[in-house]
């Protein structure tokens, strides 16, 4: 139908709005009070607009972390969102975020399509949901972006790791979701997915394999999984487990010069390489009481992928977990910590290459991480969080993606850092 | 009518009786447009409508939730019902929202703009004080 008009109403009063005018008036709304809302009507029905701005800030003592200069302190860490929603019919809910990063070398200012979902629910218990779709798996998947949604300025990095989060995501497909009641057990939610992933070239494993000269022009493929959560009869205790499987794939170029390969002139030659095989299980529970907040998850994550053009076979067998408590002291003050613990085994067929230490000890092997934080609200959108993480460990810098880099820290790794992280969000 | 014990919150022991809700010094009343057929919810019914996990009722009726913005009348509705702090539901409904999962639902700043809202929309289901005039709109038990 024809768009007939546009009114905009904002805090309870109404605006008539110039089209042109939107997006300036979306970047400057103040938003005081509690669910302030965005909103105008098109052709009758309300769409509401949200956004969420975060800026962050590293310092570290030694290594430099999630590909920021963060041992000179680093302000390179950006994270913005817009999104509209609107409701259709009574079953029918379409909208859209377009989300955007500048993390170090992560994200690189290219803005990506978040989510683009139609909704359409035929009974509490059954609804189905497809387009550009957030993946359900475990406790904070779907809003490891949404900064401000969290006590910690940073997510656990055993399972959330912000270098690879175009892994887990999202995908382009469709779920089927719902909730059953489970007579006086609490009840059950699922959903089940299948669609394709599409990463941003700009993620943490284009750059591990970019200091080898590899260069993606597109990395994805088929994900299948599912989330069952069961929302127990003991209130505020939720426990779940989720599992996904993919085939990906990923073409580019690749780039060899005569230091690391053994030619006498660099050359440009294509490059692919695709999944054996590859999934990850995940394990969670969370347990919310009056001002406390106790979460825990485990994940496994199992990839055998054969890289360099099915040169070499590189397997690694990944797996984190996590245990965090957050407590709310004031309306206005929140703290947390957490231990996470994630440790990689890996090896590959090339011959000659680094191979993973066999001892999970070493700080090749494994990132143990003990934070402590402190969430200031300073009014209901806008938050400053003061955080403090001390890792022990850095990873398997040459076989899979853990925050550190050798490109970033090109004299060598030392195997503890501490890093001061400060960020601070607005949202309405 | 027969004083059931519903809860412990922060301490204070909490009583139901007939249609309101007695809680941080806060009687609580929950509203519904009358196209809602249902004049009974039973808690998990009315906690799934405002964590809209629940957007129709058994008998067929759409509902969608609608909040006070603050007040110790929300207060109290989040804590009994929804067993959630006001912050927590502030992070849950964003959730929904910067997930694609859900909308915010719509948030009024006093009983009377909640009743008008609730009289006049379609599916519409709140809470006021138990002293607030509620013309147009039907109460509904919560069992």
């Amino acid at each position: 139908m024809p768009i007939k008009y546009l009114r905009v109403t904002f805090r309870g009063g109404l605006v008539r709005l110039n089209l042109h005018l939107l997006g300036l008036a979306i970047a400057s709304a103040g938003v005081p009070s509690l669910h302030a809302q965005f909103s105008f009507t098109l052709d009758g029905r309300p769409v509401q607009v949200h956004s969420f701005f975060s800026q962050g800030f590293g310092y570290s003592n030694d290594n430099n972390y999630l590909t920021m200069k963060t041992s000179q302190g680093s302000f390179a860490m950006t994270e913005a969102g817009l999104n509209a929603s609107m409701q259709v019919t009574d079953r029918l809910r379409i909208g859209a975020q377009v989300y955007d990063r500048n993390i170090g070398n992560l994200g690189a200012w290219h803005p990506q399509l978040d989510w683009a979902v139609a909704d359409y629910r035929f009974k509490d218990w059954l609804g189905v949901r497809g387009g550009v779709v957030k993946t359900v798996f475990g406790l904070e998947n779907e809003t490891q972006d949404e900064e401000c949604l969290h006590t910690f300025a940073l997510l656990p990095q055993s399972v959330y790791a912000t270098d690879l989060r175009d892994a887990w995501l999202r995908h382009r497909g469709g779920d089927l979701y719902g909730e059953i009641p489970l007579r006086g057990l609490g009840s059950l939610s699922y959903t089940g997915w299948a669609g394709l992933r599409q990463d941003s070239r700009y993620g943490g494993y284009p750059y591990l394999l970019s200091v080898l000269g590899a260069r993606f022009d597109s990395y994805g493929g088929l994900q299948v999984g599912g989330d069952v959560r069961w929302n127990t009869p003991l209130r505020g205790l939720v426990a779940g487990a989720s599992r996904m499987s993919q085939d990906i794939d990923g073409k580019g170029t690749w780039y060899l010069t005569p230091g690391l390969f053994p030619i006498p002139e660099p050359m440009l030659i294509p490059y692919q390489e695709h999944t054996i095989r590859d999934w990850t299980h995940q394990f969670y529970g969370q347990y919310s009481a009056g001002n406390w907040r106790l979460a825990s998850e485990y994940r496994r994550y199992w990839r055998d992928q054969r890289t360099f053009n099915d040169m070499w076979e590189i397997r690694s067998d990944v797996r984190g977990w996590y245990v965090s408590a957050a407590y709310r002291l004031t309306k206005q003050l929140e703290v947390g910590s957490y231990y996470s613990r994630w440790v990689v085994t890996w090896s590959n067929s090339v011959p000659g290459s680094i191979q993973g230490s066999p001892d999970q000890d070493a700080p090749d092997r494994h990132v143990y991480d003990k934070v402590v934080t402190a969430r200031f609200d300073l009014n209901h959108h806008w938050h400053v969080k003061v955080e403090g993480h001390f890792m022990d460990g850095y990873g398997a810098t040459w076989g899979f993606p853990s925050g550190f880099y050798q490109q970033d820290n090109p004299d060598g790794l030392k195997p503890k850092t501490n890093l001061l992280l400060i960020r601070t969000g607005w949202n309405f | 009518m027969r004083p059931t014990k519903i809860g412990k919150i922060l301490g204070s022991a909490t009583v139901w009786s007939g249609l309101t809700l007695a809680a941080f010094g806060a009687d609580v009343r929950v509203i519904a447009n009358p196209n809602v057929r249902a004049s009974t919810l039973s808690t998990d019914e009315l906690k799934s409508i405002f964590l809209e996990t629940k957007t129709s009722l058994s008998d067929g009726s759409h509902v969608e939730p609608v909040v006070l913005r603050s007040g110790d009348v929300h207060h109290a509705f989040v804590s009994q019902f929804l067993g959630k702090t006001d912050a927590a539901l502030e992070t849950y409904y964003r959730t929904l929202v910067f997930t694609g999962r859900g909308l915010m639902p719509k948030a009024l700043a006093s009983d009377d703009e909640m009743v008008r809202y609730v009289a006049k929309t379609k599916g519409a289901v709140g809470y006021v004080s138990a002293t607030a005039p509620v013309t147009g709109v039907k109460i509904v038990a919560i069992k």
